[in-house]
């Protein structure tokens, strides 16, 4: 085996793992992921954390062979949880795998409103070493229009508290509110950085059905920045992250160096990845395609059905199978949202196809018109074309 | 395959309005006499392409020979010859009535004598033929035969002294139908020693066998291994099969006197096999050909482009093999500004046209941008020269006068809606001639209308008007001058030939402004703002812009989310395959058929 061969089986073999938990003392407004409210009192911290158990239980046979390369806690609120109860899942999914990557990145989601400097330190006990916390704003007008339960005030010092606990930190920040300005958002990502933050993912505020926001846009009641607006915010963020030393490597997450969040970036190198809880969406690939399957997405349901199962199908809401021409196009969606780009070789030694197989001629349109570069191996848009990413990605789907 | 004597042949049609249960009746008859067995039974088996199915019309006429044994305990060899049942398909009818002598006039005994009833009933008459009326529908509760048998008798002028009630659904009253046909419809007449002399009544191209004809032997016979030429076209073949439908092809030694089957001879060349043309012997000519079929004049034309413009070659190979199926559309070389290069095609109607587009589409599978349908303008210049412009964009500068063809339409429909009707055809420049009881509640509504508003969603307002109940058939009238005007679009400054249009003066300004409007609803945003104009001549009389697309990224993808993603970028790429690029500005196929939808 020649070793770039053997970089290659290796890299086959790395697989990330997601844990979904699926409750939050509050639904969020504009939120679509799969989650609940429920009183933090009420949270069955126990029974969650056995039922994942359970499930890791079932899916033994599909890891075997597979190196461990990250773990994230999302969701919904991990932080609701007991930091006990997270450790007793997060040694079960170390111990499942023969190996895992050095320096192993942990992250779990929080919430300003749920992490105290105590639960802080309770998770970084635990074994997690990066926190990506929900600030989404500092201007306290804004996060009563998204329905947050923290304040500025509060924000800050949760941020601030956490870099002292945990190696890593990351905040997310939202843009494209009604009535924000372009000096409102910079001055706002000042502070944030100011507290030592080392990541910071900035979205766009979206509008999807099924949220109560996607609800009132339909009905012509709620307002949304202007296109223009958008995509000033979007430039302004990226020259002010260039000032702070973060760097624009995805379309929405910006990092010091080295803080990039590797389970992402898993996710957008089309590898695989492993999933457990309620919703919770894992894809594992072979030599002859992909399968991806979706858990239960109701959590009070996921906890019934895993008392009972005895197959992993029985935790399942759907399973698709992805041929090697569609984990082909994945690549391309997901790649091309990172500065580091579509590695070809390593997509097609992961699927077995060629990258540019039928989009020949698509490919050199775009190349011609710029909307992609090639260079070391990698196809990528550059970053100023990357407000339009969507229709350079359909022009060579 | 047994044959009988030539006084033991009956070649019959069915005709009918749409709807009225033709396929259905004729695929009873086939079960009836065995032709096919409950196993091989498929609804309406007769249509025979996919498209047909679909859309539960027949396109093309097919002849099948049914043996029957009569009542009289004699053997009957039956050649049924289906025809369409669309008014576009007019030509076929008549083409398959010529190798007929008689023919079963389908009405629905639910609802009675409709514009394509009276229509095909005159068509058959022109052939001298036998024509049978049977009332179909009689399983239904709404079925009134006998009010329908009087419509028949009043509107049409035929004797129902026989009444012929069946259902095609059960097959009732089938029976019956075929003792009549045995004992009303005469045998051929043929000079069975003579010349031969075959009429091709229809062909198409088999990918193994080359082009193919569908015949009615008038005299003489055809036998496989047979030299022959064709009268019209000069071509000479020998023939590798004949054979007949039963409804599944199948070869026979030979085609007798008054018989009607295929043939194949290895004919390359699609041109040689020409629908109306006579066959004879060529060692042993006829001396007269038989009398062909008129040439059918296409009246609605557009242009058809590949959206892939390196699928050029390939459009016109699939033109070429499709005009062999269906000779009654024409098609031309053309090139556009913003198309490139293409066709120019003339069809008979909209729905002939329609279908040419899909079966292009799926049988040969292309991508294809289609342009709005235009009619053919007589164009007078100063020099009084006559152009005929069938392309709004290709209107010279300097003309006299235009002339637009007008249709004599006639309209059946329950007296309820007669203001419904006449409303429209008002608003449609229409010119009134004149409205007539066909009985107590049923009217006829004639007008001439120009051509190019029975084009722009007539039918269908028509229809919604009328709750569904008019039916409507039409014919050329003739031209007439009018005050009409070219109509261009302009994109980002530049004329789009393809979406230019010929309007009446008096409203093209309102005209002008809501096609603006509705292209700005079609055309997606881009990366640069778009202005679409609307001009006559030179001077713009509309304006409407398209912000430009500033944002378009999705914010967040993650692990959970990647498959809802992937669907949503896999539309959008379908949504292009259907999109032209003019300049740097992607139009949608919609947009060159906007025209027809604009209310103004």
């Amino acid at each position: 085996m020649s070793g770039s061969m053997a970089v290659e089986k290796a890299d086959q073999r790395l697989t990330s793992v997601y844990v979904h938990f699926p409750w939050c003392a509050r639904k969020c407004p504009y939120c679509d992921f799969a989650t609940v409210k429920m009183a933090p009192e009420a949270v069955p911290h126990v029974a969650y954390a056995d039922a994942l158990l359970r499930e890791l239980q079932l899916r033994q046979a599909s890891v075997e062979g597979r190196t461990l390369a990250s773990i994230f806690f999302g969701g919904g609120t991990p932080s609701l949880w007991d930091a006990h109860e997270l450790k007793r899942v997060l040694d079960a999914i170390r111990g499942a795998f023969d190996d895992v990557v050095d320096d192993l990145e942990i992250t779990a989601e929080s919430n300003p409103a749920s992490l105290t400097r105590s639960k802080a330190a309770g998770f970084r006990e635990a074994g997690v070493g990066r926190l990506s916390i929900g600030v989404q704003s500092l201007d306290d007008a804004k996060l009563k229009f998204l329905g947050r339960l923290h304040d500025r005030a509060g924000a800050l010092k949760a941020v601030h508290e956490a870099t002292l606990e945990m190696p890593r930190v990351s905040a997310d920040f939202m843009f494209g509110m009604p009535d924000q300005t372009v000096e409102g958002l910079t001055a706002d990502l000042d502070a944030m950085l100011a507290t030592g933050v080392h990541h910071v993912s900035a979205y766009a505020l979206t509008i999807e059905k099924g949220t109560l926001f996607g609800e009132l846009h339909r009905l012509g009641k709620l307002r949304t920045a202007r296109e223009e607006t958008y995509a000033e915010m979007f430039f302004a963020a990226e020259r002010r992250f260039a000032e702070h030393g973060l760097a624009h490597y995805e379309v929405s997450n910006y990092a010091r160096p080295g803080h990039e969040s590797r389970h992402n970036l898993h996710y957008w190198r089309a590898g695989d990845y492993f999933a457990l809880g309620a919703a919770a969406v894992g894809c594992l690939g072979s030599e002859s395609g992909a399968s991806r399957y979706r858990n239960e997405p109701l959590g009070t349901r996921y906890l019934e059905k895993a008392a009972s199962a005895v197959r992993p199908s029985d935790l399942e809401e759907s399973r698709e199978a992805l041929t090697p021409a569609t984990r082909v196009q994945e690549a391309w969606m997901l790649g091309l949202r990172t500065s580091e780009g579509v590695h070809a070789e390593r997509v097609q030694a992961r699927t077995g196809r060629d990258v540019l197989e039928g989009r020949e001629k698509e490919v050199a349109g775009a190349l011609e018109r710029g909307d992609l570069t090639f260079s070391d191996g990698r196809y990528r848009v550059p970053s100023e074309r990357w407000i339009r990413l969507d229709g350079i990605v359909a022009s060579v789907f | 395959m047994s044959s009988v004597p030539l006084e033991r042949i009956r070649n019959f049609s069915i005709i009918a309005h749409i709807d009225h249960g033709k396929s259905t009746l004729a695929d009873r008859i086939l079960e009836v006499t065995g032709a096919i067995t409950q196993r091989e039974k498929k609804d309406q088996l007769l249509d025979r392409m996919e498209l047909e199915q679909e859309r539960g019309i027949t396109i093309k006429a097919q002849g099948v020979r049914l043996p029957y044994i009569a009542e009289d305990g004699l053997e009957y060899q039956l050649n049924l010859i289906d025809t369409p049942g669309h008014v576009d398909f007019t030509y076929e009818v008549s083409r398959s009535l010529a190798a007929c002598e008689g023919a079963l006039l389908v009405v629905d005994s639910t609802q009675g004598v409709e514009a394509q009833t009276l229509a095909n009933v005159y068509l058959a008459l022109e052939q001298d033929l036998e024509i049978i009326p049977v009332f179909n529908k009689v399983d239904l509760p709404s079925s009134d035969v006998d009010r329908v048998k009087r419509e028949v008798e009043e509107v049409i002028g035929l004797d129902c002294d026989e009444v012929l009630p069946c259902s095609g659904k059960t097959g009732e009253g089938v029976k019956a139908i075929l003792e009549a046909i045995v004992r009303r419809v005469p045998p051929p007449t043929a000079k069975v020693e003579g010349p031969l002399r075959a009429l091709m009544f229809d062909s198409w191209y088999d990918s193994y066998r080359g082009a193919m004809g569908m015949i009615r032997v008038v005299d003489g016979t055809l036998a496989k291994g047979d030299k022959i030429k064709m009268m019209a076209t000069g071509a000479e073949y020998d023939v590798g099969e004949v054979g007949v439908y039963t409804p599944f092809p199948t070869l026979v030694d030979k085609l007798e006197p008054g018989a009607v089957g295929f043939f194949a001879a290895s004919i390359k060349s699609i041109r040689d096999t020409k629908v109306g043309d006579t066959i004879t012997h060529l060692h042993n000519r006829a001396e007269e050909a038989l009398e062909g079929f008129q040439e059918v004049k296409p009246m609605v034309f557009c242009g058809i482009f590949p959206t892939d413009s390196d699928k050029y070659p390939d459009l016109r190979d699939a033109l070429d093999k499709l005009h062999l199926n269906d000779s009654a559309f024409l098609f031309e070389p053309e090139t556009s500004d913003a198309l490139g290069f293409g066709f120019r095609c003339g069809f008979l109607g909209l729905l002939h046209m329609e279908i040419v587009q899909e079966r292009l589409e799926r049988e040969y599978n292309l991508d294809l941008i289609t342009t709005a349908p235009s009619v053919v303008y007589n164009v007078y210049t100063r020099d009084g020269e006559m152009v005929e412009v069938e392309n709004p964009s290709r209107l010279p500068e300097h003309r006299e006068r235009i002339e637009e063809p007008y249709y004599t339409v006639a309209i059946h429909v329950p007296s309820d809606y007669v203001g419904a009707v006449i409303k429209l055809c008002q608003q449609r420049r229409g010119e009134q001639q004149g409205i007539q009881y066909a009985s107590q509640n049923r009217v006829i509504i004639t007008y001439e209308l120009p051509l190019a508003e029975v084009l722009f969603d007539f039918f269908d307002k028509l229809k919604s008007v009328t709750r569904g109940y008019a039916s409507m058939d039409y014919e050329l009238k003739g031209y007439r001058p009018n005050q009409l005007v070219r109509l261009d679009m302009l994109i980002n400054g530049d004329r789009i030939d393809a979406l230019s249009a010929i309007v009446h003066k008096t409203n093209s300004f309102p005209f002008g402004r809501a096609l603006a409007k509705k292209l700005k609803t079609i055309v997606p945003r881009q990366q640069y703002e778009v202005a679409i104009q609307a001009a006559i001549g030179s001077k713009i009389i509309a304006r409407e812009t398209i912000r430009a697309l500033r944002k378009d990224v999705t914010a967040k993808c993650y692990g959970g989310d990647i498959s809802r993603k992937r669907k949503l970028l896999e539309k959008q790429k379908e949504g292009k395959k259907r999109m032209k690029s003019v300049g740097s500005v992607n139009i949608p196929q919609e947009a060159f058929h906007a025209i027809l939808k604009v209310d103004a």
